[in-house]
């Protein structure tokens, strides 16, 4: 017992001998006006556009960013309680840019935008700080996407395909299931060697805590780190969450590896800024949207990119979210972010109501990477697919007169009917890429043009099962990620074979 | 027309620069009566602030304020001058001092809208911080 008291005092005698006081000027400013989260210091000459400032109250320090530099005043957003500062208060700037706490220490953990836990696992070590605002990579730095992003979405990996280092859109009105692509597609990074990120901004708390179970029951915390700033946050931490995910990816990305980052929803992110806009006396524009709600995003997005090998080969892909009003996309941040990303994925009310889930419009939605992130099996497939979903859309208008149509018409319309059949997903329930093409395969070869289209699905979802217990096929479409004719004869014979047991074929 | 404080401030400055006694009380009589036609006497005080602060960067005066624990001797007061005119360039310095026994010791030096804080009790409390993290 004593060699520990005698070992404690020691180590106490040299911390204490070696501590060296840090004595240097610091700026101070007092503060004039609070506000709505908003603070007007005086003083602080010297301060920086984005500066940590730190305001000194009776309960404590809180932090704020200097946003407005005038000329007799500094104005700040409060990033924390803003209830305890008073007028008067005494501000001091630390010379430091807004950053974040970064690295691996945030896999796995709920943290709010200031990287601090929030999920009551403790306190997260970590030694490096991420400045949030950062210059895009130039383009000399890019390299062309090649890569799929497998979101385990059948409709979307054949018909929109995501790349590494892509911005695709998820756009569509309340209540479609846009959330739910993005959780399907972080699951099926399981094993897919890629770091997630979820940005929820101003989403329901209850709702982030679900996601969060279900991720975790899926395994896919291990590899996802969620950044949080629930409904109840303010609007400065709304602000600034998802510059603090893209930070986050911006380590990992530094580091070659690829990154995933969801921002759910950039509509609520840009209702926060026009929050803090107005209330730091911007001129309103638009909507009363400030006049740089473009710049807000663009240079979010612009940071998700695909590195070339000399800058480490790391990607960052972007998926961001925007809620519609009733389907108007061509309202102001709609066609800002459209404008912004490479494609968008539009989920419509009347397929999802009519039971096509997830309820992707294969006509109005767009990967301006397409094929190019495919592998060779699924380009040899579903290359055609997009179109021929777009015409069927088209041509069901005529469905009602079944009998009075040529044969040609017709056998588009039963190969549509069963192409929207084979669309139909369930949710959490993401599918590996070879199993897709083994399905497409069958479906555009003909093998189940007589399979009933209510039965499409129950076979499906059988063929599946039988090609795991001859998995042979599937083994060896991961490994030469093409269909040569080797494999095709595989696959013909197991489909047959699969057939074979199925006892609801027409004749 | 709003005319700021500082516009007032910046052309009294301009217009008593250089000028006599007799010259600078004739300025004055009618700055003042332009502030009673435009009804800005009540910021006589915020324009005077001001017109103080301008004069002293303009011939290098500056005003600090220091706090110490215990009264200073001769020797330290010429360090802290010294100092201060290294940093801003003033050539004149006018210390206001003040003892506070809270500090325990050391000293605290307010000037422009900077602070340097080297007083003990205030290295004390970051080592506390330090150890206790």
């Amino acid at each position: 017992m004593s060699t520990t008291k005698d070992f404690i005092i020691e180590q106490l005698k040299s911390e204490i001998s070696g501590y060296k006081a840090e004595i240097s000027e610091k700026s101070v400013g007092k503060v004039l006006k609070v506000s709505d989260g908003i603070a007007l210091v005086s003083g602080l000459a010297e301060a920086m556009m984005s500066e940590i400032l730190t305001f000194k109250t009776e309960k404590g320090e809180v932090a704020g960013v200097a946003l407005n530099l005038e000329e007799n005043q500094v104005g700040a957003i409060i990033l924390g309680d803003c209830t305890t500062i008073k007028e008067g208060d005494e501000v001091q700037a630390t010379k430091r840019i807004l950053e974040v706490p970064v690295g691996e220490a945030m896999i796995g953990r709920v943290v709010n935008p200031l990287g601090e836990p929030m999920d009551g696992k403790g306190k997260i070590e970590t030694t490096k700080f991420y400045p949030i605002e950062k210059i895009a990579p130039g383009v000399i730095t890019r390299a062309s996407v090649k890569e799929p992003v497998q979101t385990g979405i059948k409709a979307i990996d054949a018909m929109i395909p995501i790349g590494r280092g892509q911005r695709e859109l998820i756009i569509g009105d309340r209540q479609l299931g846009k959330t739910a692509i993005a959780i399907d597609t972080i699951i099926n990074q399981k094993g897919q060697n890629m770091k997630c990120i979820y940005v929820a901004i101003g989403q329901k708390e209850s709702k982030i805590a679900n996601i969060v179970a279900k991720l975790t029951e899926a395994g896919a915390m291990e590899y996802t780190t969620v950044v949080l700033a629930g409904a109840s946050t303010s609007a400065s931490l709304l602000y600034i969450a998802p510059y603090a995910g893209c930070a986050m990816a911006e380590y990992f990305c530094d580091k070659g590896e690829d990154v995933l980052v969801v921002y759910d929803d950039l509509s609520k992110h840009a209702v926060s800024y026009r929050e803090i806009s107005l209330l730091l006396r911007r001129p309103p524009g638009r909507e009363a949207y400030p006049g740089d709600v473009f710049y807000l995003h663009s240079r979010l997005l612009e940071r998700a990119c695909k590195l070339n090998k000399d800058f480490g080969g790391g990607s960052i892909t972007a998926l961001p979210i925007i809620e519609t009003q009733a389907g108007d996309l061509s309202a102001y941040i709609p066609t800002n972010v459209i404008s912004i990303t490479d494609g968008q994925i539009f989920l419509e009310p009347d397929l999802f109501y009519k039971g096509n889930r997830p309820a992707v419009n294969a006509g109005l939605s767009v990967s301006r990477v397409g094929s190019s992130a495919q592998i060779k099996a699924m380009k040899k497939v579903a290359g055609k697919m997009r179109l021929e979903a777009a015409q069927y859309r088209e041509l069901a208008a005529f469905a009602q007169f079944g009998s009075d149509l040529d044969v040609d018409t017709k056998k588009k319309l039963d190969r549509g009917q069963r192409l929207y059949e084979i669309f139909k997903q369930d949710q959490y329930q993401p599918l590996s890429v070879e199993k897709q093409v083994l399905a497409y395969y069958a479906l555009i070869n003909g093998f189940m043009d007589n399979v009933p289209v209510e039965k499409v699905r129950e076979f499906e979802a059988g063929l599946y099962k039988y090609a795991d217990l001859n998995d042979a096929v599937l083994k060896q479409i991961v490994t030469k990620k093409e269909i040569d004719a080797e494999i095709e004869e595989m696959l013909k014979k197991l489909i047959d074979d699969y057939k074979a047991t199925v006892d609801y074929l027409i004749k | 027309m709003k005319i700021s404080a500082q516009q007032y401030a910046k052309s009294l400055y301009d217009s008593v620069i250089d000028k006599n006694e007799k010259e600078v009380k004739a300025v004055l009589k009618n700055f003042v009566a332009l502030l009673g036609r435009n009804r800005e006497l009540n910021r006589a005080d915020e324009i005077m602030a001001i017109f103080v602060e301008s004069w002293n960067k303009a011939h290098g005066e500056l005003s600090a304020e220091l706090i110490s624990a215990r009264e200073l001797g001769k020797v330290t007061r010429d360090m802290v001058v010294s100092y201060l005119q290294e940093k801003t360039g003033a050539k004149t310095v006018t210390l206001d001092e003040t003892v506070d026994q809270k500090l325990i010791g050391g000293f605290v030096l307010k000037y422009d809208s900077k602070i340097l804080d080297a007083s003990l009790k205030t290295s004390l409390d970051e080592l506390k911080n330090k150890i206790s993290n």
